[in-house]
């Protein structure tokens, strides 16, 4: 995206992000998502209603695209553990049915939407490729949990 | 008779030397300073999309096959193990590919720029034969064993394609950003450097 370099308040928006919207989001998935939701599809820019009447729509939209960036980085560097973890405190927020959202990321592979422009198509690929694993590795924890209650609450 | 013709032929086969030479000998000032910008394109992505040892050391990380040992059911492990093959192929392909377009590029304009260092190029060439070796065998390994088969050819990989990458850099101080815009700006240079 073309901006000019002289937009020193970026910084400031990118910490003001950090502090009110980012910090409720523990993980990296789940901030990477939220903040590839505020992009605008067909222009490729980012909109914060909040964060560009403190600042302005184009610093907004840098600090948005910066903080983006920086949460894909965290994702990609993710062990498949930590991503399986970061999978898990994902769905707790978003307070879906673990089934539902399994079937949801598996038709429509929203993380594939939300990786930032202009990064490099491997580590694209293996960032998405990482995520369908830990959605496996997620969803056969989930079929433990489920037998394991369904065992506990049946008749000895 | 006999001289005449045998004459005649060697003049024929100067003249046709001669014309492949002259077709070859076009370098179009625009096509260069394009194939400049490719040449910084295809260093960039090699050096800061292929190459740092995060991604590197992420696609390649044991860790992970024994966090999935451990944690999944052998159906997901297989979905691992497929998948980290077919990451860590595409990674080989596209270090090979771009080393491939790096030596083409210093092929076709190292007798172009009059400051080439000849050791400098030399150890270039050998650096670009051994990576491209040592590319295909990793290929090889990585398709017959999977991601896990050569982590020591991986690094090998990767520090070779660093120092060609730097060598390059080297070689071609012409490549800077500020020059190709530049070249691509004022018309009356028209890649006069090269």
């Amino acid at each position: 995206m073309p901006f000019p370099a002289h937009y020193t308040n970026v910084d400031q928006a990118a910490d003001d992000l950090r502090r009110r919207s980012l910090s409720h989001m523990a993980a990296p998935l789940e901030r990477m998502i939220y903040l590839g939701s505020t992009r605008d599809y067909n222009t490729g820019l980012y909109y914060h209603d909040g964060l560009a009447s403190r600042f302005s729509e184009m610093v907004a939209c840098q600090a948005l695209a910066n903080c983006h960036r920086e949460a894909y980085q965290q994702v990609l560097q993710s062990s498949l553990e930590d991503l399986v973890q970061q999978l898990d405190s994902y769905v707790q927020s978003t307070h879906s049915a673990p089934r539902d959202f399994i079937a949801a990321w598996k038709n429509l592979q929203p993380y594939r939407v939300a990786v930032p422009a202009e990064t490099d198509p491997l580590a694209a690929d293996f960032l998405c490729s990482n995520v369908k694993i830990a959605l496996s590795i997620w969803e056969a924890h989930q079929s433990g949990r489920s037998r394991q209650q369904l065992d506990a609450s049946l008749p000895q | 008779m006999i001289q005449l013709v045998f004459s005649l032929l060697v003049g024929l086969a100067l003249l046709v030397v001669l014309y492949f030479f002259a077709r070859r000998g076009k370098v179009s000032a625009e096509g260069s300073a394009q194939q400049l910008r490719e040449a910084r394109q295809t260093l960039d992505s090699l050096q800061f999309g292929l190459l740092p040892n995060d991604l590197v050391h992420r696609i390649f990380a044991r860790e992970d096959l024994r966090y999935v040992r451990s944690a999944a059911p052998p159906q997901v492990e297989s979905l691992f193990l497929a998948e980290r093959r077919a990451i860590s192929l595409a990674w080989v392909r596209r270090v090979r590919g771009a080393i491939l377009d790096l030596m083409r590029f210093h092929r076709g304009h190292a007798r172009l720029y009059a400051q080439l260092s000849l050791s400098t190029e030399i150890l270039l060439a050998f650096n670009f034969a051994v990576l491209l070796m040592v590319c295909r065998l990793l290929q090889i390994a990585l398709y017959l064993r999977g991601p896990y088969a050569a982590p020591g050819m991986v690094r090998t990989v990767a520090a070779a394609a660093s120092r060609v990458c730097l060598i390059s850099e080297k070689s071609l101080v012409f490549l800077k950003v500020n020059q190709m815009d530049t070249l691509k700006n004022d018309p009356s240079h028209h890649g006069a450097s090269v």
